[in-house]
């Protein structure tokens, strides 16, 4: 596990008060290629576990200030934390602890003068079952998934003549999650590009991104069948109508970005509700900013169409806030200010997505908090 | 660290106490302002002076607690944003659609007047 080299090192959570325990712990656990932190107690460790989210922690019982029990207690109590699989370390022979630790749905225990070798079995153990584990549930919720013919990305962008469009979609932990991309051709002239994000994380948005993806599409079909081909707005409008008057779906928000690409004409049609700017790349590279609030939220959502004119070589790219709210170590958002300077340094001929790929991943370390979703046109 | 709820004569303060707002607090302060719209409360002040950085789920639940009062007659007020959510809030343009105010004492003298 520790020494797979495409995922980040697991991170563990050592609470220990024992200074020549602790260094012995973290020096073994280190040395297999885990990142391990340490605590003196409960409480700091307490702040620590919601700061760095560890894979797993590994707790003394008897400490200071919180001792392991109340500390165990409280991760309980925390819904975010209360799924990080939690080991005891137990002096031998401590029967009572081992009990009452069960009794705080501990994972394991460990004996404190176990040898390291059997300390890093344990912890790759429970490490590795619970990945099992997880890898059985994505493949449940993406098989049903699948079987409801319901893709909310499809596989790739399509090929449209004038235009190389290509595309990158990462979902949050590799979950189906809340953004969705479409791509609907009118006719040979004409493609419109939908990039949605439902507000929220996990598998309650991805059911909502298959509604909206659904709504989406029968509005912009309904959109196009009345005629109105040439106007992106048309769709946000007819959308948020049918969001806004529905009951069941009034607490969920959306951020959608619709761009008709109009071929014949060299231009570009954008609406926008309530999501970020995109970026045109002429010479210089800008951002576009839309005037449409968040879908669903008011009767009358405000929805303009932006008219940009094209030039053989320009470049239009449209992200979702996966992309400008990941951090970096130091906690740093990536921000439209980087995401610009990358764009600027595109060269003519490379590849934008595998290069935003390496910009984001080294950016975050590989720790991405949410979808990531980055659409590039070029203009051939 | 958390979300402190305080009740000024009818209006519902919640004050988030916090760097980072996102999912696990959305989901407590969602359901700390629903116990309070059951009740009968339905004038709102959510304090982000603290927060530096904003979720859209977090995000989710004020503009649907904005959208329910908003149907009971009643409204939500911000007080308080720092630049990365004064940002977040330009950027979806739910800028225009939030009365925010710089400091609590305001927000609270607005419902009053």
């Amino acid at each position: 596990m520790a020494a797979d080299n495409t995922k980040p090192p697991n991170k563990i959570l050592l609470v220990e008060d024992e200074f020549n325990i602790a260094k012995l712990f973290t020096y073994n656990l280190s040395k297999v290629g885990f990142e391990c932190q340490h605590a003196n107690n409960g409480r700091e460790a307490l702040a620590m576990a919601h700061k760095n989210k560890p894979d797993i922690i590994i707790s003394d019982v008897m400490m200071p200030e919180m001792d392991g029990f109340e500390f165990r207690k409280k991760l309980l109590e925390d819904n975010e934390l209360k799924s990080i699989p939690f080991v005891f370390l137990t002096a031998k022979g401590a029967e009572d602890d081992i009990l009452q630790g069960f009794d705080l749905e501990i994972e394991d225990y460990i004996i404190k003068t176990s040898s390291p070798k059997v300390v890093i079995a344990k912890v790759s153990a429970i490490l590795k079952s619970l990945e099992k584990e997880r890898v059985k549930i994505v493949d449940e919720v993406q098989k049903a998934a699948d079987t409801m013919g319901a893709k909310v990305v499809p596989d790739d962008a399509p090929i449209f003549n004038g235009f190389k469009i290509k595309q990158w979609h990462l979902p949050f932990k590799n979950v189906p999650g809340g953004d969705f991309i479409d791509y609907i051709k009118i006719d040979d002239d004409n493609l419109v590009i939908i990039l949605g994000d439902v507000m929220g994380k996990r598998w309650g948005a991805w059911y909502f991104a298959i509604a909206y993806a659904g709504y989406v599409r029968s509005a912009t079909r309904f959109v196009l069948e009345s005629g109105k081909k040439d106007k992106p707005s048309e769709i946000l409008h007819k959308v948020n109508e049918a969001v806004f008057n529905d009951e069941r779906i009034s607490e969920v928000f959306i951020t959608l970005s619709v761009l008709l690409l109009d071929r014949k004409n060299n231009v570009v049609k954008y609406s926008g509700a309530g999501d970020l700017p995109i970026v045109y790349k002429s010479k210089e590279a800008q951002l576009v900013h839309s005037t449409g609030l968040l879908l669903g939220f008011n009767k009358s959502g405000l929805y303009e169409d932006l008219e940009i004119m094209i030039n053989s070589g320009d470049e239009i790219y449209i992200v979702t806030d996966g992309i400008t709210e990941a951090r970096n170590k130091e906690g740093e958002l990536y921000g439209h200010n980087r995401l610009i300077e990358f764009v600027n340094s595109i060269l003519p001929d490379e590849d934008p997505i595998e290069k935003m790929k390496n910009e984001i991943l080294s950016f975050s370390g590989g720790e991405l908090e949410d979808d990531v979703s980055f659409i590039a046109i070029k203009v051939l | 660290m958390g979300i402190i709820e305080e009740v000024i004569d009818d209006i519902v303060v919640e004050i988030i106490n916090l760097e980072r707002a996102t999912l696990k607090e959305a989901d407590q302060l969602k359901s700390m302002i629903n116990d309070k719209i059951e009740i009968g409360y339905k004038k709102i002040i959510i304090d982000l002076s603290t927060v530096e950085f904003i979720d859209s789920t977090f995000l989710g639940v004020i503009v649907s607690t904005l959208k329910k009062v908003a149907s009971l007659r009643g409204d939500l007020k911000l007080v308080g944003f720092q630049p990365a959510v004064r940002s977040m809030f330009e950027l979806t343009r739910l800028f225009r659609v939030f009365e925010s105010y710089n400091d609590l004492q305001d927000a609270v003298r607005s419902f009053t007047n």
